[in-house]
């Protein structure tokens, strides 16, 4: 008896099953993601994890910032740490860090804002409007990552055609996309901030601050996307939209330097957010505009020069043991500060622009609303020089620069002997626009690259 | 092993003497060679009769025997020996292991086999080569001694990961490590460091090498097949000390040494060559019209006297290693235990790194009933690394310090304080070694207990609960006033990590002798493994004072994280073995396992082999023959499978690590597949072993062929997804490759002995699939340095092919594209190629030997490795040629061999004054090759006559010399690294291996 008992529980030990679904794997800080999106507050989440993203220093948190002013008669790589070189030697290779970690983000961005916009509003009952306002946020971040990628990768400035592929679906069916031409992403982008502004403008009421896109951010986009590609009426139009709502006004010279540091200030459009324990740290715009750790962007001499003595922007310049640096946007170190991605001034001077591009008299008096509150002497006159001049006071080291040089078809020059590439870069060269990341040449073979790469 | 099979022979001859009144009565004591101590359960026999004897607990024995008889000392495992008696009376005999014995008893995990008794080539490493090397873990002690097996240190740092591959690469991107299994169980062994850019540390460095018996490293398909969807990469199996019956024997052993580092890496420039250099650049590039404009328009400020030399600053000269070990165990007929502790310290060759472990063990086995036997072993150990920042080149590393830092910086200040007012970024790694903390913690306790009911002598039942229970805990703190933490006033970055691994396993076992032909062994075996992890880290800066590290004085948290991850593995398990007179042996083994691992649907698989064995010597047509001993031919085949993957990995993950605007946020991390299943491997393996010349002579050769298929591929994917790969069951595979393996004893006699053992392992692997994409191209998976590709090696160098410098102008070139002679000056304008290899030894060996004469012996192993290509990882800043070189980091020597004027041959191009880092970008020029040998081990030694010994009550001592890696051979000039690289073939700048010399003794009594 007892050595049955003993057999058969022998028996059950050897042979006691465990079947498959005893097997499950435990998720303890992941979500399935076929299954975790269930309620609008699981859609916002994907929301903010597509601004995140858009912080990180691949991206918005310095990158892309740094690689347009460092190409431009702004600011040098000092070498210190090294960062930043290869791109102001114009030295790209295929498998440039830099390059490929942009293209990678401004993509990531783009699928979490496809995962936004492909939920089905009316399954969130009562939040739908709430769902539908995200989805034109995210209808204006996929526009925005596009139009980032256009401008970096697009061959309009290096005499091709060739724009970006425009991703539209998370996991859509399409596992290797070719690259659209320039108009046909130019196409898209417009369409997308329309709809974008279509879908908040209906759900106003969901309008948050300013470290959320709200309904005129893809209006003040429009503005740019239109000048960049010398559609001047619609680009006035645009502009007018955003100045007409009246959300907006120009920062007063005494707060100017200081809005720097302000979140959400009055003439913030759009925002990302950063904060004492949500930063890049010594990846951060603060680390490498200052500092001996890093501090590789150093000030070129000629910025100096650009201000009057009672221009309230040229504060934002300082000597920082013996360097001249951009110490006052982004003034925090360690990143704290909140990075400005569509301020009013701009939208002003998009309009101001369009107006002179437009032959309209009202440019001068446009373009001196902004030179009024700067301390500075206003315009008699308009012309392009101008405009761009005033446009690189108001927006030095935001990442104009390198926008403004390439739409208005001017070539590199070398300026000063510190800038580390070897001689005047002609508008049309290949070096106007970056490789195409040898990764995705590798993993698409339907990619097709960009030439002298 | 061996000692408990002697116990249970001693167990049967008790009492089998038989009295022979003619004869006079020899009396003695039979000791071990390896310890001095006595031998119980030796038997004893009159050559040519069946009288005889058998020795007690303490060695002695007592027989009659005439004159003129021969007695036969045998014991299971060491070698026999025949003594005349002639008018002697007393006969004291000292027994040698078997150095290959045919009768070797090898473990195999599940399963415990006799030499002739298997079918495949496993092969076992036991403690006598394991003991009393000042290295910490037993991985590293492998090496040379196992053909077939590459190993390779991720860092000299004591206590780092190493790398172990056995029979080849067989993953692209799953694991290709071995799976560890001590004392039947397997545990998780994978860094325990939680710091990606600090010194790793290995689990294994929580086991002590002298509690270890045996290694035994599984390589072929009837060995692995039992371990299914985790045996593809091999098995190290290892087996912890235990008691053996006989009166206490206690054994302590004390070691000193000194280490430096085996290579002393490449040279950098002096301060004037730096400088020299500096003034040809700025000439060479146009903008000064000859040296002595150059140093009037960009003085250097060098002040000419200044020359340090940063490589010498971080060495830690004569690195102290000391190793303590004590052990006692013993026993009686129904119990037996073995219990020690252990110290070992070792500092790292570089400034502030170091290594401590204390230990013990303890191993009691009692037979509770006839029938009941309990079995208990733990192994508890607290292991503490200060490392250092060494996975890349961190401006606060000490090894980065003597590459990078220039040499017009003084290490110290006039006034003898530390100087941390260096040009550069490079921080002054004096400080940072005294100031920061890197360290790892590991605590680990390792049990296992077993019982074992014996129904019959054929049927048997074992339960074996086997606990794994680590804390690690990583601390990083930088200090608030110079280097990585100055900026945020003091940095400080803890992690704490409980691992809990349990193994539940229960096996019914039996043998059935059908008749005197047929023999018929089965087990039936279930096993159940959870893994549970958690992680706690903290991170916070703004230090309020010096001298405290810990995060509690930390003004601003900045992070807190709790991590938790699990998984599961179930497996059924049976192994038939089937023998006809010993002389046909088959065996079966089959696996159905399951894993947490994967998909619903495609989380069980079934794993077998089959194996068989024909020892030829037992055959009637050999059995007289003098010459072979043992002639064995064996073939096995077999499927496994590798599941070493990431948790979760086959499912779309949404990750919430993030935040914006204080906000949790969530985002796709992870593309996902369901589908995702094991890699397979299919096995064969075949081969002779043999021994001849009464065993003199003994040796094998295999061969194998393992085919991977349905291998893990992360496929690279367009990055418009939004994500870089996705992971598939897509890629092939092959490695095939021949094993040799030789052993022969050149001198053999009373005083005079003489062995050498030879191996040699070749081992040739091919991409045989590949993913295709949408326009049916195979998915390459191509980095900046390898690519995989059909019909190459797996990751095979892929890169610009250097052209040398061109004599006429200084430039750099490359070649345009494979297959053509056409050369560029244009980086960009040349492509990539394969340019030969990959990182992986086309072949690997040992050569062993062992000498004694008298009391003195001396042990040589020799490693060996070649076939295969390393890089030189940080050529684009050490070799750029400019103003990297010779104004912001320094460069190293071989600059000076630059280009200077047309006609010039050499292969450094000119040097410029720009940051341009593409001259010295990836290509063919910092690929070398990474064939090199090396003395791993030479012990000297000298055992005390016991006659000596006995009068003081010891036992047995020996004093001995250790020497790892006296000396080294490499094959290119060019390698000027430590050739013993990590296995992707990366030289980086983590510490190199050492050298050390160091001296001990061992005493028993």
């Amino acid at each position: 008896m007892i050595k049955k008992i003993i057999y058969s529980f022998i028996v059950l030990l050897i042979f006691t099953g465990c079947g498959d679904s005893e097997l499950d794997p435990a998720l303890n800080q992941n979500k399935d993601a076929d299954t975790g999106i269930q309620t609008a507050g699981d859609v916002e989440s994907v929301v903010l994890g597509m601004y995140n993203r858009m912080t990180n220093y691949r991206y918005y948190g310095r990158n892309l910032i740094a690689m347009n002013e460092v190409r431009t008669d702004n600011v040098f790589p000092n070498a210190n740490s090294g960062r930043f070189l290869t791109d102001g030697q114009f030295a790209y290779t295929a498998s440039n860090g830099n390059a490929t970690d942009l293209w990678t983000y401004c993509y990531r961005v783009i699928a979490n804002a496809n995962i936004i916009i492909a939920q089905k509003p009316d399954a969130f009952g009562t939040d739908a409007g709430k769902v539908k306002h995200m989805q034109g946020q995210a209808y204006f971040v996929r526009a925005l990552a596009h139009f980032d990628l256009l401008k970096q990768f697009g061959q309009m400035h290096s005499g091709g055609t060739l724009g970006v592929p425009y991703v539209k679906e998370y996991k859509g069916e399409n596992a290797s996309p070719a690259r659209l031409t320039v108009e046909q992403t130019k196409t898209e982008i417009i369409k997308d901030l329309n709809t974008a502004f279509d879908l908040m403008n209906a759900n106003k009421s969901f309008d948050g601050n300013s470290s959320r896109v709200s309904t005129f951010a893809p209006k003040a986009l429009l503005s740019r996307v239109y000048l960049y590609f010398k559609m001047w009426t619609e680009a006035k139009a645009a502009a007018k939209a955003v100045m007409d709502s009246g959300k907006f006004k120009i920062i007063e010279a005494a707060d100017y330097v200081k809005s720097f540091e302000v979140d959400n200030a009055a003439n913030s459009i759009f925002e990302l957010a950063y904060s004492d324990t949500d930063n890049e740290d010594s990846n951060s715009l603060g680390f490498i505009y200052k500092g001996d750790s890093y501090g590789d962007l150093e000030v070129l001499d000629n910025v100096k020069a650009l201000y009057e003595t009672t221009d309230v922007r040229k504060d934002i310049l300082g000597l920082e043991k013996g360097l001249l640096r951009n110490l006052g946007k982004y003034p925090q170190i360690s990143g704290h500060d909140n990075v400005p991605l569509i301020r009013y001034e701009e939208v002003v001077l998009n309009y101001a622009e369009a107006l002179f591009r437009l032959v309209d008299a009202n440019a001068l008096t446009e373009l001196n609303k902004l030179t009024a509150k700067r301390g500075a002497t206003a315009y008699t006159s308009i012309s392009e020089d101008i405009i761009l001049k005033e446009r690189r006071k108001e927006l030095v080291f935001e990442g104009f620069r390198w926008d403004d040089l390439m739409r208005t078809g001017k070539n590199i020059e070398k300026v000063d002997a510190k800038q580390v590439f070897t001689s005047t870069i002609n508008y049309g060269d290949n070096r106007l626009a970056l490789p195409i990341p040898q990764a995705e040449l590798d993993a698409n073979s339907n990619m097709v690259k960009n030439p002298g790469y | 092993m061996k000692k408990m099979i002697g116990l249970f022979v001693f167990l049967i001859c008790i009492g089998i003497q038989i009295v022979n009144a003619q004869s006079k009565q020899i009396t003695g004591t039979v000791t071990s060679a390896e310890d001095g101590i006595g031998m119980p359960g030796v038997s004893v026999v009159v050559k040519g009769t069946t009288v005889g004897a058998s020795t007690d607990i303490d060695g002695k024995y007592t027989l009659q025997a005439k004159a003129s008889d021969v007695l036969i000392f045998s014991f299971v495992g060491m070698i026999p020996q025949e003594i005349k008696v002639g008018n002697q009376t007393t006969i004291n005999v000292v027994l040698k292991t078997e150095s290959i014995g045919v009768d070797e008893v090898v473990v195999l995990g599940y399963t415990v086999k006799h030499k002739n008794e298997m079918t495949g080539s496993s092969v076992q490493v036991n403690a006598e080569k394991l003991e009393n090397t000042p290295v910490v873990s037993v991985d590293q002690m492998l090496q040379g001694r196992v053909a077939g097996l590459s190993i390779s240190g991720t860092s000299g740092t004591p206590g780092a990961v190493q790398n172990i591959r056995i029979r080849g690469v067989n993953s692209i991107t799953a694991g290709n490590e071995p799976l560890y299994v001590v004392d039947g169980v397997p545990i998780v062994n994978s860094n325990v460091a939680v710091s990606t850019s600090g010194s790793t540390l290995s689990p294994l460095a929580a086991l002590d090498p002298n509690n270890i018996s045996s290694v035994t490293v599984l390589k072929d398909a009837s060995a692995v097949a039992a371990y299914g969807a985790r045996g593809a990469n091999g098995v190290i199996i290892v087996t912890t000390k235990a008691g053996k019956a006989g009166k206490t024997v206690f054994d302590f052993s004390a070691v000193y040494g000194f280490a430096n580092d085996a290579v002393d890496g490449r040279d950098v420039l002096t301060a004037a060559q730096r400088d020299e250099l500096r003034y040809e650049a700025i000439v060479n590039s146009g903008i000064a019209k000859d040296i002595a404009d150059a140093k009037k328009k960009l003085p250097s400020g060098w002040d000419g006297k200044t020359d340090a030399n940063w490589g010498e600053v971080i060495k830690n000269k004569d690195a102290k290693q000391q190793q303590y070990s004590f052990s006692a165990r013993g026993g009686n007929a129904k119990s037996a235990f073995y219990a020690s502790l252990g110290y070992f310290k070792s500092e790292a060759t570089v400034i502030g790194a170091d290594f401590r472990r204390t230990s013990g063990s303890f191993s009691y086995r009692r037979d509770l009933t006839d029938k009941l036997k309990f079995t208990t072993k733990t192994n508890a150990s607290n292991s503490i690394q200060r490392g250092l920042l060494e996975q890349s080149a961190y401006f606060s590393g000490q090894r980065t310090a003597k590459y990078f830092s220039s040499p017009d910086n003084k290490p110290y200040n006039d006034d003898g304080t530390i100087n941390t007012n260096l040009s550069g970024n490079v921080k002054n790694p004096l400080y940072i070694a005294k100031h920061n903390v890197e360290r790892n913690s590991l605590t680990r306790i390792l049990n296992n207990s077993s019982i074992l009911y014996r129904f019959t002598d054929k049927l048997k039942f074992e339960s074996k609960l086997a606990l794994d229970y680590y804390i690690s805990d990583y601390k990083q703190y930088q200090n608030r006033n110079y280097g990585d933490g100055k900026e945020t006033n003091g940095s400080g970055y803890n992690s704490s990590t409980q691992n809990f691994n349990y193994v539940f396993q229960n096996s019914v076992s039996y043998r059935w002798e059908i008749d005197e032909d047929h023999r018929l062994d089965a087990k039936v075996l279930m096993e159940y493994q959870q893994n549970n992890s958690k992680q706690l880290t903290a991170a916070g800066n703004q230090f309020a004072t010096d001298g405290i590290t810990n995060l509690i004085i930390a003004g601003k948290p900045t992070g807190a994280n709790f991590l938790e991850n699990d998984w599961k593995n179930v497996s059924y398990l049976g192994l038939f073995n089937y023998s006809f007179r010993n002389k046909y042996l088959l065996d079966a083994t089959i696996r159905r396992e399951g894993s947490s691992r994967f998909g619903s649907g495609e989380r069980f698989g079934t794993f077998w082999s089959v194996g068989g064995a024909w020892n030829i010597h037992m055959e009637d047509f050999l059995m007289d023959n003098e010459i072979i001993n043992s002639l064995k031919l064996r073939a096995s085949y077999g499927k496994t499978g590798n599941s070493s993957i990431d948790i979760n990995s086959y499912q779309p993950l949404l990750s919430y690590d993030a935040n914006y605007e204080g906000l949790g946020a969530a985002y796709p991390s992870q593309y996902g597949n369901r589908a995702l299943t094991w890699e397979k491997a299919d096995v064969f393996d075949m081969g002779i072993d043999f021994s001849i010349l009464n065993n003199r002579i003994s040796g094998e050769i295999s061969y194998f062929h393992k085919k991977t298929y349905d291998l893990l591929q992360e496929v690279p994917l367009s990055r418009t997804s939004g994500h870089n790969i996705q992971a598939r069951n897509l890629g092939e595979m092959k490695n095939t490759g021949f094993e040799f393996m030789l052993n022969a004893d050149i001198i053999k006699s009373k005083d005079l002995n003489w062995s050498v053992g030879f191996n040699l392992a070749t081992v040739k692997n091919e991409v045989t699939k590949l993913a295709k994409d949408l326009n049916n191209q195979d998915i390459e998976i191509t980095n900046s340095r390898k690519r995989v590709a059909v019909g190459e090696p797996v990751y095979a160098w892929y890169m610009r092919k250097w052209a040398g410098v061109n004599p006429d102008n200084g430039l750099a070139q490359w070649y345009v594209k494979e297959g053509s002679d056409e050369i560029t000056t244009n980086y960009n304008a040349a492509q990539r190629q394969f340019v030969g290899g990959s990182a992986l030894p086309k072949f690997t060996g040992g050569i062993n030997t062992h000498f004694d004469f008298k009391g003195f012996f001396l042990d040589a192993d020799i490693y060996f490795a070649g076939g295969h290509k390393v890089f030189e990882e940080w050529a684009r800043y050490l070799h750029q040629g400019g103003i990297y070189n010779f104004a912001v980091f320094n460069g190293v020597s071989e600059l000076m061999n630059r280009w200077q004027k047309p006609g010039d041959r050499t292969d450094v191009p000119k040097v410029l004054w720009d940051t341009d880092r593409r001259r010295a970008e990836v290509s063919s020029r910092f690929l070398y090759d990474g064939d090199y040998a090396r003395l791993k081990n030479l012990t000297i030694g000298y055992t005390i006559p016991n006659s000596l010994t006995r009068q003081i009550g010891l036992s047995n001592v020996k004093v001995f010399f250790k020497g790892v890696n006296l000396l080294t051979w490499v094959k290119d000039d060019k390698l000027e690294h430590d050739p013993e690289v990590q296995a992707s073939g990366y030289l980086e700048l983590n510490t190199p291996p050492v050298k050390s010399y160091s001296f001990g003794i061992n005493v028993k009594f």
